[in-house]
């Protein structure tokens, strides 16, 4: 290599006329003049790298490649996103079973609460802030979803006289009610887990109220 | 200074004090309205705008790619995933790079993914890896006798000196072109192309070619 600083400075830099002085240079310094040689052999030779060949079946290829994609891959994207809407409410919903699944795996019985509380349970009952925001989002999906259960159960529950559906109504009354106390309470305790369990049950049981509204109301 | 006829995407400025292109790349009106038609095209799933960007670039697309990869079959699957991935993506194409940038900083990066998958280096001997007799792959400098040891010498440099070498010295893209392609400024573009022809430089002089590579 040339020990030349000129030469890297002209080799490295886009200034033309840098190039023309180096080569000038060239005709005095025998190391430049060495490498200026390798340099160019090297750009003289690298053409020749290029590969070309025909390939009478790429295209076609290509082209069945293309057919055997979704219709809308290359169109706009708003039907692929509507047909897999569900997704983020199914993964939401996952999540929330997970946490609170977890939330009961944890939940010691009164037999084994002295075993686990010295084996295996934090000592500490509050949730982390990382799985408080993850249970508070899987709630929000649960939630959304019992909403969505109430508007289906709702024309019945309204329109209904009988003594089985106003036995409904009332149930779905007190349970909205306990759940807005229980909600305020959470919110004065967002970390507290017994809080949460509960609220966790009195949803439940809303949810397994209005499912038997839908179903006396198909029968 | 003359001026060079029109290189595919530029003009060539020949007889530059440096040997070399003088990155005077000119685009005009209609081509870049050209471009914009094809763009529009490719976004709105048309595939025959998707058959004309092949035939425009399939051919340096293959040369570019059996170069990072070694092998011509690798090459046509790699071009094959690149028009695939583009026509999955072309809807949400937004035009801050050209189209052809785009396609090749696609077929760039489908490359370097094929070979990390794969777990190896170019294969030096590609041209003959598919049984096809290497008269048939048309080099145009076949016979310089740098050619083979330069082909070796550039297997093993590092994949952004690979990259930026292929893409400069051999498919004729300019720095500003590859800064695009390889999103990096234009500085390092020129930057790793100094530093893969030291690293030739090198190379070929371990292999005891160093007189030759003056020739």
């Amino acid at each position: 290599m040339s020990g030349c600083r000129r030469f890297e400075e002209a080799t490295r830099g886009d200034d033309p006329g840098a190039w023309g002085a180096l080569v000038a240079h060239g005709s005095e310094c025998a190391d430049c003049r060495e490498e200026l040689a390798a340099w160019e052999a090297i750009s003289h030779a690298a053409p020749g790298l290029k590969k070309s060949w025909d390939s009478p079946q790429l295209w076609p290829r290509i082209e069945a490649a293309f057919a055997a994609q979704p219709a809308e891959a290359a169109g706009s994207a708003f039907p692929a996103r509507r047909r897999f809407a569900w997704i983020p409410l199914a993964v939401a919903a996952a999540l929330f079973v997970v946490a609170m699944i977890g939330l009961q795996v944890f939940r010691p019985s009164f037999g084994e609460r002295e075993l686990l509380t010295s084996r295996s349970l934090p000592k500490n009952p509050l949730l982390t802030e990382g799985t408080l925001t993850e249970v508070e989002k899987s709630e929000e999906a649960y939630v959304a979803s019992i909403d969505r259960l109430s508007r289906l159960a709702e024309p019945r529950l309204s329109q209904s006289d009988s003594p089985l559906f106003v036995s409904y109504r009332e149930k779905i009354t007190l349970l909205d009610s306990a759940i807005g106390d229980l909600r305020a309470q959470v919110e004065q305790n967002r970390y507290n887990t017994h809080l949460r369990r509960e609220l966790l049950a009195v949803y439940r049981e809303k949810q397994h109220t209005l499912e038997q509204v839908v179903r006396e109301a198909k029968s | 200074m003359k001026v060079g006829p029109v290189s595919e995407n530029r003009l060539v400025f020949v007889g530059s004090a440096k040997g070399e292109t003088l990155e005077g790349e000119i685009r005009s009106p209609r081509e870049d309205s050209d471009e914009t038609a094809l763009r529009e095209r490719c976004r709105a799933g048309d595939v025959s705008a998707f058959e004309q960007l092949y035939q425009t670039h399939g051919a340096r697309m293959k040369s570019l790619a059996a170069n990072l990869l070694g092998s011509r079959s690798d090459a046509e699957d790699a071009v094959q995933e690149t028009f695939l991935k583009i026509y999955r993506g072309a809807s949400s194409f937004r035009g801050a790079a050209r189209l052809s940038t785009w396609t090749y900083r696609i077929l760039v990066n489908t490359c370097l993914d094929l070979r990390r998958r794969k777990g190896r280096a170019p294969d030096t001997a590609a041209p003959a890896e598919s049984g096809e007799p290497e008269s048939k792959l048309r080099t145009p400098a076949a016979d310089h006798p740098l050619r083979l040891d330069l082909e070796a010498s550039v297997a093993s440099l590092e994949e952004k000196h690979r990259a930026v070498f292929l893409l400069f010295e051999v498919e004729g893209f300019t720095h500003r072109e590859i800064a695009e392609i390889l999103g990096v400024p234009e500085g390092t573009s020129r930057g790793l192309l100094f530093e893969s022809k030291r690293e030739l430089q090198r190379l070929l002089r371990r292999r005891g070619i160093a007189g030759e590579a003056r020739a």
